[in-house]
């Protein structure tokens, strides 16, 4: 089974509003609301392609209800603390015609000591049950910035493979706990390495430092539509047409998810690069976050344009 | 109709360590009438719900009177749930589960729940909790299905 983990989960509150600028009063086209967080959109990808995970993190308030009604309608498993508070709701512009998007994100309710004390039980039992593990984003307050790394560690010392999908202290604490994937932003390795990450060489340089932390795979976006894999059969560009896009939002976790999938059935590298790229591109071709279907998803892995680096 | 395609698959259960205090909040807070207890290789070996927490805070005697109005306020019923706040939910939960498999059949489930007055069941799969059915979900499917024969 695969289980995911959102300590921090939110509504997602998507709006196309066509040239959207600060300052002015607009009518969005369409919006769209989702229960959200990066395991909570890996999970609802996996249901998308036919796959059963569970989906565990905190939840509070109305916000809360939405998010574990949304998802038992959609019959997803969940194990969430439900804690005082209220949930967060992110809200995303989307300007189809500037190609801009624009996110404002709120910081999420306060975890007690005694409410993270119940959610690692439930992390520990659930453990038992798991073949992979994905933690992904922000931590909410109250919740220690080292936790993904003591979380990596307790899911190693199980054989669970893990995912981490983060950035900041949390990403930087959950790497020392040597995850087996990790997708490190681009701008965030800029930062953390201190030089302007503007050439491949550049990139592939600082992120090959991870393999000696014991990652075996990260992945990392280069330009706006694909990304560098660095496995253990050497590094990958993997790209995709930016023809017809709509929205990037949620084709990192897409791809999270079709990497979470590739291991569980047992592709190969390749394989499992083509098909990763093909869920964030399938879920970019469209306003609403995830996947159409497996099939679609299916029909776009031979387009995916795939190079092995020096 | 499976009763894998009906039930509800959070998995939101305690531990039969836990203390009764623990077990009124995950109630609360989870808005549910009682949850599966586990133990600790995660298999279903109980369920307690509120009516079991009410009947061991209600006074001895209640059992034999069998009728509310003799009891003037909260006090003792307040007073004894403080006493047992800390004791473990093994101690009140009922051991002998009444649960399903994910294959049984919807109409075999509520049939069973009727027969039990019972609002929600545990679904295990080789005793590990995979799911909750409860009666209100089947309603709302046999409606819906019935809706759809219109």
């Amino acid at each position: 089974m695969i289980v995911t983990v959102t300590l921090n989960p939110a509504i997602d509150e998507e709006y196309v509003v066509p040239e959207f600028v600060p300052g002015g009063w607009f009518r969005a086209t369409t919006t769209d609301r989702s229960p959200g967080g990066k395991g909570i959109n890996v999970s609802l990808v996996l249901k998308q392609l036919g796959y059963d995970s569970a989906a565990m993190g905190f939840l509070a308030g109305f916000n809360g209800e939405y998010v574990r009604d949304s998802l038992k309608r959609l019959g997803l498993t969940t194990k969430f603390v439900h804690i005082k508070g209220e949930t967060r709701t992110n809200v995303y512009i989307v300007d189809e015609v500037g190609h801009v998007e624009t996110g404002i994100v709120e910081a999420g309710p306060y975890v007690k000591e005694e409410a993270l004390a119940r959610f690692m039980v439930y992390y520990r039992r659930l453990l038992k049950r798991a073949d992979c593990i994905l933690f992904g984003g922000s931590l909410p307050p109250g919740v220690p910035q080292d936790i993904y790394r003591d979380l990596i560690v307790l899911a190693r010392g199980e054989g669970v493979a893990t995912f981490i999908d983060a950035a900041g202290a949390p990403l930087m604490a959950g790497l020392e706990g040597a995850p087996t994937v990790a997708k490190v932003d681009h701008r965030f390795m800029s930062r953390l390495a201190g030089v302007r990450l503007s050439s491949l060489d550049n990139l592939i340089e600082v992120v090959s430092g991870l393999h000696d932390r014991g990652v075996e795979w990260a992945v990392t976006s280069y330009r706006n539509y694909g990304n560098v894999f660095f496995t253990p059969k050497g590094i990958y560009l993997g790209e995709y047409d930016r023809k017809g896009l709509v929205s990037l939002f949620g084709s990192d976790d897409a791809l999270m998810a079709g990497l979470a999938l590739a291991r569980t059935e047992k592709m190969n590298v390749e394989e499992a690069i083509r098909f990763s790229l093909a869920c964030a591109w399938e879920n970019s071709l469209h306003v609403e976050k995830g996947c159409r279907s497996r099939e679609a998803v299916e029909e776009l892995v031979d387009r995916v344009h795939i190079e092995k680096l020096e | 109709m499976r009763v894998g395609d009906v039930m509800d698959r959070d998995l939101t259960a305690l531990s039969e360590h836990v203390g009764l205090a623990t077990a009124i909040e995950v109630i609360s807070r989870h808005r549910l009438t009682g949850v599966p207890v586990l133990d600790d290789d995660g298999r279903v070996v109980g369920f307690i719900s509120e009516k079991d927490i009410v009947k061991a805070a209600l006074p001895g005697y209640f059992e034999y009177i069998q009728d509310p109005s003799f009891i003037p306020d909260f006090g003792q019923f307040q007073s004894r749930l403080k006493k047992i706040r800390n004791e473990p939910v093994s101690r009140y939960m009922h051991r002998d589960v009444i649960s399903f498999t994910e294959d049984d059949s919807d109409f075999f489930v509520a049939m069973t729940l009727i027969r039990h007055n019972l609002k929600r069941a545990p679904v295990v799969r080789e005793g590990f909790l995979v799911g909750v059915v409860n009666r209100t979900d089947l309603l709302e499917r046999i409606m819906v299905a019935s809706e759809d024969e219109l």
